[in-house]
């Protein structure tokens, strides 16, 4: 049994962070937990808050302290709980003041409107001490001290304290809610978890990453076909597929040569499932060891299934709308293979439309001229 | 430097033996007296039929436009002096007349409950 603070010390890999959705949203913290948060150790400037990944901040409280300074003033805000420096970046209107504009009747209009604007934004914008403040932003270190680098803020207009009441209402709740629940993987990834026999989610990303890597390879070298073994000798993918992601924690702890190697090829073998699936790759048998091949490289198929088409077509019964894709890939199968998925079908399909060997007439329906 | 956090004080709750000499803290009150001459106002409220008062020193704060009997947020230090009990030197003091009494009351001891329910879990996780 792990014990609740020992779970939050194991980071969360950064590619899941997005998962969360507090990684996204500005975090409403208070100031105090916003001070106190661990840095990542994987990226500075993401911080958690109990094992959420925080990236943004908002908050909103007294302004206590204030500093002005060339381009930016500089806000130390109390929200009760703690005081945080805000580095809030004076408007750029505000710094090139000199507006030239003909004097016409119509564009004298629109200036004192921007005048207007102009005031209006200096008032939310230049805060004294006592007024009220939100600002949100990303917090950074800044000489070992924590400070919110605003990219928006403004006064708020708070006479009666209301909005600073409706905060402190509802913040608990929030914490209790969100902010305090540890992060659940989506029930979606926990199916794939089971899916893939025990190996973790983390490592069904990575085989997603994994499997492009090999289709990419694929198409690069122009690669017909290939065996499983062939890939495993290439040097780009395999040190891929070695880094730990692909590991269950179990499997960590066993550092012998030939348990990872056994790994590589499981990771191997998973990623061609997936460019199976999607109809990159195929086999003619459905032994896994036979020889896989490329779906888009395949001169044959091609061909063969052009020829079909052309046949077919012919004939009276297909000869006005065309071949329905069901019947070409049933003819294909017959001649052909009879393991071959509807995926690998549409691949080639597509491929002989964009070739305009053949043209749809309507959805899913093929002919050649 | 920044200051310390200025931590909600119910007025009731400020007395010499409660707060400490130089804690940060913000509380409220009706403006009952303001003395210009020597800088010090006198904020008021009613808790359980007893009248309780906050003595605030005024110096950062002045000028300001007094309102006697609005309702006031003041943000400061306390200082101890020799029997006559704390006073709180603002350095905030907004005039919040027309703000929600008892909701603010709500949502300070919202906010207090929730804290504490947080330090009992890290209590009991760690021990």
């Amino acid at each position: 049994m792990q014990s609740q603070p020992a779970k939050y010390e194991a980071e969360m890999p950064s590619l899941l962070w997005g998962l969360d959705p507090v990684f996204c949203a500005f975090a409403r913290l208070y100031i105090k937990d916003i001070k106190e948060m661990k840095e990542s150790k994987q990226v500075p400037g993401i911080f958690f808050y109990n094992g959420h990944p925080v990236r943004q901040v908002d908050v909103v409280g007294t302004v206590v302290l204030t500093k002005e300074r060339d381009a930016f003033y500089i806000y130390g805000v109390d929200d009760s709980t703690g005081v945080i420096n805000c580095i809030c970046w004076k408007n750029p209107m505000e710094v090139e003041k000199s507006l030239s504009v003909p004097g016409t009747s119509c564009s004298h209009d629109l200036l004192e409107q921007m005048k207007k604007l102009q005031e209006e934004m200096l008032r939310k914008t230049k805060l004294e001490i006592g007024d009220i403040v939100r600002v949100r932003g990303h917090v950074r270190i800044y000489r070992e001290k924590r400070e919110i680098q605003a990219s928006n803020y403004y006064k708020v207009n708070d006479p009666a304290c209301d909005v600073q009441i409706s905060r402190m209402l509802k913040l608990p709740c929030l914490y209790r809610e969100v902010y305090d629940k540890p992060f659940k993987i989506p029930e979606e990834a926990q199916r794939e978890y089971s899916a893939s026999g025990g190996v973790n989610f983390t490592s069904s990303i990575a085989i997603d990453v994994l499997s492009e890597k090999v289709k990419d390879f694929l198409l690069e070298n122009r690669i017909q076909t290939f065996y499983q073994q062939e890939l495993e000798t290439v040097e780009s993918l395999v040190s891929l597929a070695s880094q730990p992601l692909f590991r269950t924690t179990s499997q960590q702890m066993d550092s012998k040569s030939e348990a990872s190697s056994k790994l590589i090829h499981s990771a191997f073998k998973q990623a061609i499932e997936v460019l199976q699936e999607k109809g990159v790759v195929f086999q003619k048998s459905n032994l896994p060891k036979d020889l896989y091949h490329v779906t888009d490289q395949d001169k044959e198929l091609y061909s063969m299934t052009l020829s079909i088409v052309k046949a077919d077509c012919r004939k009276p019964r297909h000869a006005e709308k065309g071949c329905h894709f069901l019947h070409i890939l049933s003819c294909v199968r017959q001649s052909y293979s009879p393991y071959l998925s509807e995926a690998v079908m549409h691949h080639v399909v597509n491929l002989l439309e964009r070739n305009s060997d053949i043209v749809s007439t309507m959805e899913g329906y093929y002919m050649t001229f | 430097m920044l200051p310390n956090p200025g931590v909600y004080y119910f007025p009731w709750e400020i007395n010499s033996e409660s707060v400490a000499d130089g804690q940060t803290l913000r509380t409220y009150g009706r403006l009952h007296c303001y003395d210009m001459v020597q800088s010090e106002a006198i904020l008021t409220a009613l808790h359980s039929s007893v009248q309780h008062q906050v003595r605030i020193c005024t110096k950062f704060v002045e000028p300001f436009q007094a309102q006697l009997g609005s309702v006031y947020v003041a943000l400061g230090e306390t200082e101890q002096r020799d029997g006559e009990g704390p006073v709180l030197k603002a350095r905030v003091l907004t005039c919040v007349e027309g703000m929600n009494l008892p909701l603010l009351e709500q949502a300070v001891q919202e906010q207090r409950r929730y804290f504490q329910e947080r330090q009992g879990q890290a209590e009991s996780s760690a021990s």
